[in-house]
């Protein structure tokens, strides 16, 4: 009587649970939905607010923040002793000086720079900018340089001239005046049919992984600003060598939020000032930029007249659908790192569990430290030496395909660290009965693991790999650290193409609709282990 | 024929000596009751019979065939391979039954003669569809250990301990984790066994279900074999002052 009422209320029980799950499922759609709307909302305020720079320059002005890309010398840069110096940054605070403003050095990173202006939180770009092309984006200064783009190959390269480029590998930055010659509305002909012609066009955060790229043999040329590329050179030595013909021509100038006229003008004031009383000449004979200055003279104030005029609109949805179109060979990219990444570290991650777990001593400890590194160090410095290393130990040359390769091999090789530390619990976990049951059953040592203790531990472990999986979605957005151009890195640099912060929240809601994906697979599998407790 | 002979059996555990001198030996068809209060090693005792604990010094056999030996007051096993041979002789029935929770009852019970006796499954699976009958559970052969009650589970244990057509049959404590009622039916299932002349070794502290089932009773105490005989000489009639004290405790 007791065993039958007893299986009865647990069968009550069991229905009851589904109902629960069941209205789970459907808060959770609700919930989904309210997200959305709320992401859409603040993406419709986004894009109306683009326009609407209209700044006020208050007459108390005390300080001066200048944004600049703290790894472009000799402009600026951190020095040996970890100072920001450079050109610029001596002009600024000579203009600074003159006005009474005290002078803040703002480091950010140049594919958010439209964001800081915007925002207010920096007061100009100031940092070896182009004006070329970038007319109608900012208020500008007039020019107070004039550099061209050059090629760097290695000293030994059989590169002679541009046209030698054609089926090489060439790298640029991000959002650069290079990458703006080859690839910029305003390129000239030639240069995009000599870019068509690269076997490919890199993108790269920095210099000085250009230079590593060029040194490893993954890159075949660098292509870059004169004034960078004389003071690179004079510091690297004789491995590096320039082209003499030139991609293209172009000025610098101070980059101000468009309409900000008060202020440009009151820095333009010193500037000149400084000009005529020769301080201007004095800075750039100490950067040795003499050769490069041209404030002053003719045809450098085209920019610094134009009329500070409203951009074009472009209508929300067609600009949303551009967007996303364009950042879905990313989303493809954030996609494969992840599905690699799972397939290699689930199954390599319960080897590196056997070995931790293992009889012998020596194994053991091998494993401890395995996990201890992998979970210690950070996992954009794993991607790297595994890249690099290969170079840097072996003096192998790394090819540029290798780069795909790289980002699965660090993925999988750290998160099988975090993979063998969780089957580890859920093996821990399981009762020693079931180990001694199989035991006088006569199972061998094999057959207790496959059979019994493995499923039960694929059971235990479903909540903390789920938590694992979420986080590697998030987590593919660190390929940019090998440059490898997956969903943010590319969200990123169509952000600072558009001067829109659209493609970020696009990018958003891609990692969260992957993630709702991710957590309701991950739901129906817990669901399905439910028949057994 | 002794199917189990166990000499001089020492086993401590962290330095606390849990059998100091154990021996006792069961012939084949016999029921044997291990009764004793707790830490006297009763349960200790079979799990060295049963090859869960491995012992400090002493010799053990199955049916003449030696598991360990004695050698200069340490034991020394015969090879993993022979062990697990000499394992099938053998089954066990555990407190908490230990059934695998993520296969069902038919599959607890034809796993092992499938997989590690490597019988035909037709025919295992026939015989355990008997032996589901034989405890009264022919209807649950589908269901999962945790859909069933404790004393449904303790006689799925039975089943899949007989299912690998053991000599004798340990239990280590086999009603402990139950209702009383539910005894009943367990002790049922014991008579049956007992009739049909099934060697079994059954460690418990219910002086009643030795008395009912038992042809010999053993009180351990201390780690050695106190006192041993019928059941109605030891438990009605003891001879020894631990026993007497042991069972005055128990009547109360």
């Amino acid at each position: 009587m007791i065993t039958i009422s007893g299986f009865r209320a647990e069968e009550m029980r069991s229905e009851m649970r589904q109902k629960r799950l069941h209205g789970k499922g459907l808060y959770r759609v609700v919930l989904f939905l309210l997200v959305l709307s709320v992401v859409t909302g603040i993406i419709t305020v986004c894009g109306r607010k683009d326009r609407s720079v209209q700044a006020a320059d208050g007459e108390d002005r005390t300080t001066f923040t200048l944004g600049f890309d703290a790894e472009f010398p000799p402009y600026g840069y951190k020095d040996d002793d970890g100072e920001y110096v450079g050109f610029d940054l001596d002009l600024a605070a000579e203009v600074c000086k003159r006005n009474g403003w005290e002078f803040v050095k703002q480091p950010v990173d140049w594919d958010s720079k439209d964001m800081e202006l915007n925002s207010g939180a920096i007061d100009c770009i100031w940092n070896g900018f182009t004006i070329n092309g970038r007319e109608k984006e900012y208020t500008w200064s007039t020019a107070y340089i004039d550099n061209s783009q050059v090629v760097i190959v290695g000293a030994g390269s059989d590169i002679k001239k541009l046209s030698d480029l054609s089926g090489k590998v060439v790298v640029v930055q991000a959002d650069s005046s290079a990458l703006a010659a080859f690839t910029g509305e305003d390129a000239s002909e030639e240069n995009k049919k000599l870019c068509g012609e690269f076997e490919d066009l890199q993108q790269v955060s920095d210099y000085n992984s250009a230079f590593m790229n060029l040194e490893a043999g993954s890159v075949d040329a660098i292509c870059m600003d004169i004034g960078v590329a004389n003071y690179q050179i004079k510091k690297r030595g004789d491995a590096f060598r320039m082209l003499e013909e030139r991609v293209s021509s172009e000025q610098y100038g101070i980059g101000f939020k468009l309409g900000n006229t008060e202020l440009r003008d009151k820095v333009q004031e010193s500037l000149n000032e400084m000009l005529a009383d020769g301080t201007f000449e004095e800075i750039a004979k100490k950067w040795e930029l003499t050769d490069c200055i041209c404030l002053g003279q003719e045809g450098t104030d085209a920019a610094y007249l134009q009329d500070a005029g409203s951009k074009k609109d472009e209508p929300f949805v067609k600009k949303f659908a551009d967007i996303v179109g364009r950042l879905s060979g990313g989303m493809l990219a954030s996609l494969m790192i992840f599905v690699f990444t799972l397939l290699f570290s689930m199954p390599l991650g319960l080897l590196v569990c056997m070995v931790r777990m293992s009889k012998s001593a020596v194994l053991r400890w091998i494993a401890k430290i395995y996990i201890s590194i992998m979970r210690g160090t950070p996992l954009m410095l794993q991607l790297l030496v595994v890249f690099f290393g290969p170079y840097y130990v072996f003096g192998m040359s790394v090819s540029a395909r290798f780069r795909f390769y790289a980002v699965i091999i660090g993925f999988s090789l750290n998160y099988a660290a975090y993979f063998a530390e969780i089957y580890r619990s859920g093996i821990e976990g399981i009762a020693v009965g079931q180990y001694e049951a199989a035991s006088v059953l006569g199972y061998t040592r094999v057959q207790t693991f496959w059979k019994i203790i493995f499923p039960q531990m694929v059971k235990r472990v479903i909540p903390p790999v789920t938590n694992e999986v979420i986080t590697l979605v998030k987590d593919t957005s660190l390929a940019f650290a090998l440059a490898y151009t997956e969903m943010f890195t590319m969200a990123k640099q169509v952000a600072a193409a558009e001067a829109s912060i659209m493609p970020l929240f696009i990018a958003g809601l891609f990692y969260y609709i992957f993630n709702f994906v991710v957590a309701m697979v991950m739901e129906a599998i817990e669901k399905k282990m439910q028949y057994y407790r | 024929m002794k199917l189990l002979e166990i000499e001089h059996l020492k086993k401590s555990f962290g330095g606390i000596e849990v059998l100091s001198d154990l021996s006792m030996s069961v012939s084949e068809g016999e029921v044997v009751a291990v009764l004793g209060p707790s830490g006297s090693g009763k349960s200790t005792m079979l799990r060295c019979a049963s090859l869960l604990e491995t012992m400090d010094a002493g010799a053990l056999r199955f049916a003449g065939s030696t598991v360990a030996e004695d050698v200069d007051g340490r034991s020394v096993y015969v090879g993993k391979k022979e062990q697990r041979e000499l394992k099938s002789i053998f089954g066990l029935v555990f407190q908490n039954f230990n059934l695998f929770p993520h296969y069902t009852v038919l599959k607890n019970i034809i796993d092992a003669p499938v997989h590690v006796q490597k019988r035909d499954k037709e025919e295992v699976v026939q015989e355990a569809r008997a032996l589901l009958k034989k405890v009264g559970l022919e209807d649950k052969e589908d269901a999962y250990p945790c859909q069933l009650s404790g004393g449904q589970q303790q006689r799925v244990a039975i089943a899949r301990a007989l299912a690998m057509r053991p000599r004798m049959l340990f239990f280590d404590e086999p009603t402990s984790a139950l209702d009383p009622e539910i005894t009943a039916g367990i002790l049922r299932i014991l008579r049956q066994l007992a009739e049909e002349k099934m060697t079994m070794i059954i460690v418990t502290h219910e002086i009643d279900f030795a008395r009912k089932v038992a042809d010999r009773v053993v009180f351990m105490d201390g780690g050695v074999v106190v006192e041993q005989g019928r059941p109605e000489d030891v438990i009605d009639h003891p001879q020894n002052e631990r026993t007497k004290m042991f069972l005055q405790k128990m009547e109360v």
